[in-house]
């Protein structure tokens, strides 16, 4: 049976929570998530059922018949080897000319979307020309290698002088490179992982078609040819012509090549149509399909239909196949309202229903959900349960002021709602002007447990994009207006959308570092004993010699800047060199910054947006609230004993665990713990990074979050002051209390989150979950909308929810072939509970359930 | 010898095509797993021979 709240005493009254929807009251709690899919059509039923998820669990691919495919490799490989001698921007040009005219194209049965990133719809694409070592993961293993693997081979080895990976190497010391490599302090850099993220300007494929994008590129350089050619020749002005119209050559070849690329899609379902199909309705559909091919992304769009193949076309070349990149960065209810309009509401192109429009953006759902990139094993781990980040935008505001929320919003969170799949997650910018209808299925997503939308803070996010603008080096950064124009790039940092100034590569903003494993350290004079044997950090004291906390707090912070500063560098290294050997044609062509002004994509910044990511910080806090009270203000024992304790995993100082355990921690509105919270984020976190300016001209600031990673790296840290064993994971989010600790309810969460000054940082992740029992009762709206008022009121950056029962989890571990649809959120994105490794599960399990009491209730001003 | 051009699976790429020469055209193939079926296609020249295509089948 299904567990009903029960009633509470509350302003001399006894409210009872009853279901919501009354069925509920004979669903047992253990399968309530087998019971919420609702496909809108057949045919979503039908695509969900046959999805080939690329789901990874503990590294591995969960489906069987997932490998890398060798297409890619091969043809990238066969254009460059031909055109030496060709300036560097034609020839990424001409690779991605190879690969899209001689690639495998693909249409699958049943879909309305086409287009995939390999030659089989159960393969991944590699990428040697930005990592050798994630390739060799795949060659590597028999399980999944390229076939014919010699071949594989060889081409990996071709790319390996050409990398990124070696052009960056060179300049960091071997002790650099292996404090990276080992990825314990700091994460191991882009250049030698080749994950990225990357934010295309999908809105001048949409309005103008890549075919104007071509002409504006033939104009430019008609007039520098001209000016080339005009009377006084003038080196030092005229010269900088010619890399200009390098830039612009190439993003002829690339966008004639993705035109050429769709249609072949088109000619493909024409195919089909006249010489396979022979149910009549879906030979219409493919006629239909390969009228759209055949127009966009050449031509603008008109309607629905056609904005969601171009968006998908547009996606898969700046994600997939000109270069990887995580990430589906954009906001579709800005970008697609005038198709949905013309579609949906005026049916004047392309005339639909409302429901038509769910089931577009479900298929769109199932799409994502069957795409994943070759990412290394490492990478694979860190998103357990999904195949890579996809995460949109959504909600907010327009340029104007108004609420940004309209139908094809809800069309995508019905969708959501209806379809269940863990990609793409979805972000909801928070904004009071936001309508209630919006709101409510926002709310039905997360009651629903699927984890998503997180929402993020509608003004704080807006205000950030005009505070980087001021740091613009050609003085264009985003305006009042545009700053309103915001998606998270990837889990959590906001940034640009739009035509241009959005961000390009994951060397702007993006990377972590892992301030628990810097505490260890820091405990051990740099040194790091647990898991690498090596000298990790710089040495800064043997803490048996500090007097006071002073000296541990300046400490961190050398060890923290040290690190900060290495990693920034390895990013902007990785940038100097992504300017010159990753050059992205297809992607500059479609930025009107990069055309306006000659300049490739990974060479011009016109809005920084630099951040980077603290994972585990909560653990270092709590640690140093720990120390400051157990140590200075209590002085119940020394550094020298605490060490000790340390060293033994605490084996044999269990009284003095259970003290350090015990010890006030961040999450329950304890003004002690939050003090000093509130200056480790705001000095050291903040602080110490905003001092590095990078390749932007802009500062860097911190984005505190934990994907997979708060349970890789806690395997490799040892045992921390905060009363955590060696192994143990770490805090789950950004600034999410460590998991059971909060236990003074969801509202102290709040109070104790909102005294972090949300405006020195770039974001930070707050997990929390909430009862299922009253988030499934007819009072669960209000509640839940009382709280996020709260929590707006209260100016703090983010949240996300899981809503799930430990009954529900615990049956899943027992039988997981039962419980496919049981979907929970990790950390920035959701994953299917049983991809999960158990370690994972159990972190899950180990979050508390907030429940609402009337305090609670007082708190959040309402009336039930 | 047969080539690609007396293949069921060759489809010629019609004039006007972006990716349209003399003797070029469309490999397509149906596939099936246990998932489900899908069409694929990939770029030939109708004069390639076709003793060593495992998937060759004679146009009537």
């Amino acid at each position: 049976m299904a567990t009903r709240h029960q009633p509470i005493e509350y302003k001399g009254k006894v409210i009872e929570f009853p279901f919501d929807n009354p069925v509920e009251e004979t669903i047992p709690d253990s399968e309530l998530h087998e019971h919420l899919a609702k496909p809108t059509t057949e045919r979503t039923k039908r695509l969900k059922a046959r999805c080939r998820w690329k789901h990874s669990a503990g590294g591995e691919f969960v489906e069987g018949d997932v490998k890398a495919g060798i297409e890619r490799m091969r043809l990238i490989t066969e254009a460059y080897k031909k055109d030496t001698g060709k300036p560097h921007v034609i020839r990424r040009a001409n690779l991605l000319s190879n690969l899209l005219n001689n690639c495998t194209v693909i249409v699958q049965e049943d879909e309305l979307i086409v287009g995939f990133n390999a030659e089989n719809p159960n393969f991944v694409p590699l990428y040697p020309e930005q990592s050798y070592m994630a390739c060799m993961d795949y060659i590597l293993d028999p399980k999944i290698a390229p076939q014919p693997v010699e071949e594989a081979k060889e081409l990996a080895e071709f790319w390996i002088e050409h990398s990124l990976q070696k052009k960056c190497e060179t300049y960091f010391t071997q002790h650099e490179l292996e404090v990276m490599y080992s990825m314990s302090t700091l994460e191991t850099p882009g250049f030698a992982t080749g994950f990225n993220s990357v934010v295309p300007p999908y809105e001048t494929v949409i309005e103008d078609g890549l075919l104007k994008r071509i002409e504006m590129a033939e104009q430019h350089i008609a007039v520098a040819k001209e000016v080339l050619g005009s009377e006084n020749w003038n080196a030092p002005e005229r010269l900088k012509l010619l890399p200009q119209i390098d830039i612009w050559q190439a993003m002829i070849i690339a966008s004639k090549a993705a035109i050429a690329w769709a249609r072949r899609h088109g000619r493909l379902c024409r195919i089909i149509a006249e010489n396979f199909e022979t149910n009549p309705k879906r030979k219409e559909e493919l006629l239909m399909m390969a009228d759209i091919c055949q127009r966009v992304p050449a031509e603008p769009c008109q309607g629905l239909r056609d904005g969601m193949q171009a968006k998908w076309f547009t996606f898969l070349i700046c994600h997939a196949l000109e270069r990887y990149s995580s990430g589906y960065a954009h906001k579709p209810d800005k970008l697609f309202w005038p198709l949905y309009k013309a579609s949906v509401i005026d049916k004047s192109f392309q005339a639909m229903s409302h429901e038509d429009a769910v089931e577009l953006f479900e298929c769109e759902r199932l799409k994502i959900s069957e795409n994943a990139p070759g990412k290394s094993r490492g990478y694979r781990e860190v998103f357990p349960g999904s195949n890579d980040l996809f995460i949109f935008t959504l909600g907010g505001l327009e340029r104007d002021g108004s609420d940004g929320c309209n139908d094809c919003t809800d069309a995508i969170l019905e969708a959501a709602r209806n379809i269940r799949t863990t990609e793409p997650s979805i972000v909801f910018r928070w904004n009071p002007k936001g309508r209630l209808k919006t709101k409510n299925l926002v709310f039905q997503c997360v009651r629903d447990g699927l984890g998503y939308p997180s929402i993020k803070h509608d003004i704080i996010g807006t205000q950030q994009m005009m505070y980087f603008a001021q740091f613009s080096q050609n003085k264009n950064g985003a305006t009042i207006e545009e700053a309103h124009d915001w998606a998270n790039v990837l889990c959590m940092s906001p940034g640009l959308v739009g035509r241009r100034k959005t961000q390009k590569s994951r060397s702007e903003g993006g990377g972590s570092i892992f301030p628990a494993k810097i505490m260890e350290v820091t405990l051990n004079n740099g040194y790091d004993w647990s898991f690498t044997g090596m000298q990790s950090g710089l040495q800064t004291g043997n803490v048996e010699d500090f007097k006071t906390f002073d000296d541990i707090w300046e400490a961190f912070r050398k060890q923290y800047r040290w690190g900060m500063d290495l990693m920034i560098r390895a990013k902007d290294v990785s940038r100097y060199w992504e300017t010159k050997i990753l050059e992205n044609p297809f992607i500059s062509a479609i930025d009107d910054g990069c055309m306006e002004l000659g300049r490739e994509s990974m060479e011009l910044s016109e809005q920084p947006n630099g951040w980077h990511n603290p994972i585990t910080t909560i653990v270092a806090a709590n640690s140093m609230i720990a120390i400051k009270k157990l140590i200075f203000d209590d002085k119940k024992y020394t550094f020298a004993e605490l060490k000790k304790a340390l060293h033994s995993n605490w084996e044999g100082f269990e009284e003095m665990r259970k003290d350090f355990q015990n010890a006030p921690k961040w999450g329950n509105d304890d003004p002690y713990a939050d003090e000093i919270v509130k200056a480790f984020y705001e000095d050291i976190i903040s602080g110490e990074m905003r001092k590095i300016v990078n390749y932007s001209g802009g500062p860097v600031l911190p984005t505190g979050q934990a994907i997979g990673l708060y349970m890789e790296i806690g395997s490799r840290t040892g045992p921390t002051p905060d009363g955590r064993y060696g192994g143990e994971a770490c805090d789950d989010g950004g600034i999410s209390p460590y998991m059971g600790t909060d236990k003074k309810g969801p509202t102290a969460v709040l109070r104790s989150v909102s005294k972090v000054n949300a405006a020195t940082q770039k974001a930070n992740l707050l997990n929390q979950r909430l009862s299922a029992p009253i988030m499934r009762s007819d009072k669960g709206f209000k509640i839940w909308l009382a709280y996020m008022n709260t929590w707006h009121d209260l100016n703090i950056d983010h949240i996300q929810f899981n809503v799930v029962s430990n009954e529900e989890m615990k049956a899943a571990q027992q039988e997981p072939e039962k419980h496919g649809d049981l979907i929970v959120r990790v950390a920035g994105f959701s994953a299917r509970f049983v991809d999960l490794s158990t370690y994972a599960q159990n972190t899950i399990m180990a979050r508390h359930e907030q429940d609402f009491e009337p305090g609670d209730f007082e708190y959040l001003g309402l009336e039930l | 010898m047969a080539n690609c051009l007396q293949c069921k699976s060759f489809f010629p790429i019609p004039e006007g095509a972006d990716d349209f020469e003399p003797g070029k055209g469309d490999c397509v193939r149906q596939e099936q797993d246990a998932k489900g079926k899908w069409f694929e296609s990939k770029p030939v020249m109708g004069d390639t021979p076709s003793d060593k295509c495992p998937k060759f089948a004679q146009k009537k």
